[in-house]
C-alpha cells in the first residue's frame, strides 16, 4: 500500500480525459436526444391539447348548433302545427260552407221536388177535373149549347176593341184568303151567315168560308182566319182553363 | 500470498514515470467506454432501440440523483458526477475479472479521484459564487471554525480516498485468502458480495462527491439562509 505519484497524476489526467470522452460522446448526445424527444413529445402534448381545445370548441359549436336546431325545431313544428290548425280551421270552415250550400240545395231540390209533385198532382187533379169535366160536357152537350156559344162568339166578336182589329188586319195583311169554321154540330145557314158577316166586319175574307165539323171540340165554334184562330168551343176552353191554372 | 498480488505492478518504467497496471486498467476501461459511448451516441433516434433506452435510464437516473441534491446545477455537475459512477462501477467490477487489476484496489487512484473531487468542489463553489464569497464561507458561523473546516476538508477527502482502497482491497483479499483456505468454488458467495460491495462503494463515493460538491456550490445560499433566518 504505497502512493505511486505517477499512477496517481495519469489517473487524473486519465479521468479528465475519461469526463470529457463521456461528456463528448455520452451525456451530450444522450441528454440531447432526450431533450428531443422531450420536445416532441410536449409538441406533440401541445398538438393534443390544440386538438382537444379543437374538439371542445367543435363539440361546443356542435352543441350549440344543435340547441338552434332543437330550437328551429320546435319553431318550425310550432308554425307547421299553427298552419296545420289553420289550415284545418279553413277546411272545416269551407267544408261548412259546403255542407250549408248542400244543404241549401238539398233544401231546395226538396222544395223543387215537392212543388213538382204538387203541381204535378195539380194537373193531375186538373187533366182528371178536365176529363171528368169533358165527360160531363160531352154528355150535356148539343146543338143548343153549340147556338149559345155561337151567339157569345158573336157578341164578342162585337165587342172586339178597334187597336185589337187594327192589330189583326196588319198582321194578316188587311185581308185573308179563307176562313175555316170548325162545329161539334152542323150549323145552320142563319148562324153561318151571322158569323161570316161578323168575321168579314173585322177583317176582310176574299174567298169562301169552309165548314167542317170535329166532334172532339164537344160543343161550341173554333174560326181560323188566316193566323188568327177564334175559339169558343168547350175542348179549347177546358185546355184553356187546365193551362191557364198550370 | 504475495504482497505483489495486492499491490499495484510496475509494467513499464520510463525514468520517473511508472506505469502500473492500475494505470492500463483504467485505459482500457475508458477505451472501451468511450467506444461504447460513440457507438451508442451514432445510432440515437426518437424510437429508442434496447440500448438507447438502457443509456437514457442510467443518464436519467444520474440526471434525477444530481437533480435531488443539486437541483440548480445538475446540467454543470452531471459530466463529472455521472463519469465518477460510471467509471467507479466499471472499475470495481473490472476485478471480478481473473487477472485484471482493479483499479481502485490502488490507493493512488482513489487517492488520485479523491483529490479530483476535493478540487471539484473548491472548482465549482469558486464559479458558482466567486473566490471570496466562497471563501467567505469557511470564516462562518465563526472565524473560529476556520481550522476545523480546513482539517473537515483534509479528512473528508483522505477518508473518501481511504474508504474506497480498503473496501476493494478487503475484498479482493478476503476472496483471495478463502480461495487458498477452501478451494476453487468456495469464494464464489463472497465475489457474489463483491459485486454488492461495488456498487454499494461506487455510489457511496459518486454520491458523498455529489454531496461534497453541492455543499461547496450551496455554502453561501446555507450560510446567507441562516443568517436570515437569525436575522
Amino acid at each position: 500500500m504505497e502512493l505511486n505519484s505517477t499512477t496517481f497524476i495519469l489517473e487524473i489526467i486519465n479521468f479528465l480525459v475519461l469526463v470529457w470522452i463521456l461528456k463528448r460522446f455520452f451525456y451530450k448526445p444522450v441528454l440531447g436526444v432526450i431533450s428531443r424527444r422531450k420536445a416532441s413529445i410536449d409538441e406533440s402534448v401541445a398538438k393534443a391539447e390544440q386538438l382537444q381545445r379543437n374538439a371542445e370548441n367543435l363539440q361546443q359549436q356542435y352543441d350549440s348548433r344543435l340547441a338552434d336546431w332543437e330550437q328551429e325545431r320546435q319553431t318550425a313544428q310550432r308554425k307547421l302545427a299553427e298552419d296545420i290548425q289553420q289550415q284545418r280551421e279553413r277546411q272545416l270552415a269551407v267544408l261548412h260552407n259546403d255542407l250549408q250550400v248542400e244543404r241549401e240545395k238539398e233544401q231546395l231540390l226538396i222544395q223543387r221536388k215537392l212543388e213538382n209533385e204538387r203541381q204535378q198532382i195539380v194537373e193531375t187533379a186538373l187533366l182528371q177535373g178536365a176529363q171528368f169535366a169533358s165527360t160531363i160536357f160531352s154528355s150535356l152537350a148539343g146543338p143548343e149549347l153549340e147556338q149559345k156559344l155561337a151567339k157569345l162568339l158573336l157578341d164578342e166578336l162585337e165587342k172586339l176593341p178597334a187597336e185589337q182589329q187594327d192589330q189583326l188586319r196588319s198582321v194578316n195583311g188587311g185581308t185573308i184568303d179563307e176562313a175555316t169554321v170548325t162545329s161539334a154540330y152542323p150549323l145552320d145557314q142563319i148562324t153561318r151567315r151571322a158569323i161570316e158577316q161578323a168575321c168579314r166586319g173585322i177583317l176582310p175574307v176574299s174567298g169562301q168560308f169552309r165548314y167542317q165539323q170535329d166532334p172532339d171540340i164537344i160543343a161550341g165554334l173554333r174560326i181560323n182566319m188566316g193566323s188568327w184562330v177564334l175559339a169558343v168551343n168547350l175542348q179549347d176552353e177546358l185546355k184553356g182553363f187546365v193551362g191557364l191554372i198550370t | 500470498m504475495k504482497s505483489g498480488d495486492l499491490d499495484a505492478n510496475i509494467l513499464l518504467q520510463l525514468g520517473p514515470l511508472a506505469l502500473s497496471n492500475t494505470v492500463l486498467t483504467t485505459w482500457v476501461i475508458m477505451i472501451i467506454s468511450g467506444l461504447i459511448a460513440w457507438l451508442v451516441s451514432r445510432s440515437l433516434s426518437l424510437q429508442p432501440g434496447p440500448v438507447q433506452t438502457v443509456a437514457e435510464g442510467v443518464v436519467s437516473a444520474i440526471e434525477a440523483a444530481i437533480n435531488e441534491v443539486a437541483p440548480d446545477h445538475t446540467r454543470q455537475l452531471l459530466p463529472f458526477i455521472g463519469t465518477l459512477w460510471l467509471f467507479l462501477i466499471v472499475a470495481n467490477l473490472s476485478g471480478l475479472i481473473p487477472g485484471v487489476h482493479s483499479p481502485t484496489r490502488d490507493l493512488s487512484a482513489t487517492s488520485a479521484l479523491a483529490i479530483l473531487v476535493f478540487l471539484s468542489t473548491h472548482w465549482f463553489g469558486i464559479r458558482a459564487q466567486g473566490l471570496r464569497d466562497y471563501l467567505r464561507h469557511y470564516l462562518k458561523p465563526s472565524p473560529i471554525m476556520l481550522p476545523f473546516h480546513i482539517i473537515s476538508e483534509m479528512t473528508r477527502t483522505i477518508a473518501l480516498a481511504i474508504r474506497l482502497f480498503g473496501n476493494m482491497m478487503s475484498l479482493e483479499m478476503t476472496a483471495l485468502l478463502i480461495l487458498l483456505v477452501a478451494g476453487f468454488l468456495a469464494p464464489v458467495p463472497i465475489l457474489m458480495l463483491h459485486i454488492i460491495e461495488a456498487l454499494v462503494q461506487a455510489y457511496i463515493f459518486g454520491m458523498l462527491a455529489l454531496i461534497f460538491v453541492a455543499g461547496g456550490l450551496q455554502s453561501q445560499q446555507v450560510s446567507q439562509s441562516k443568517h436570515q433566518q437569525r436575522e
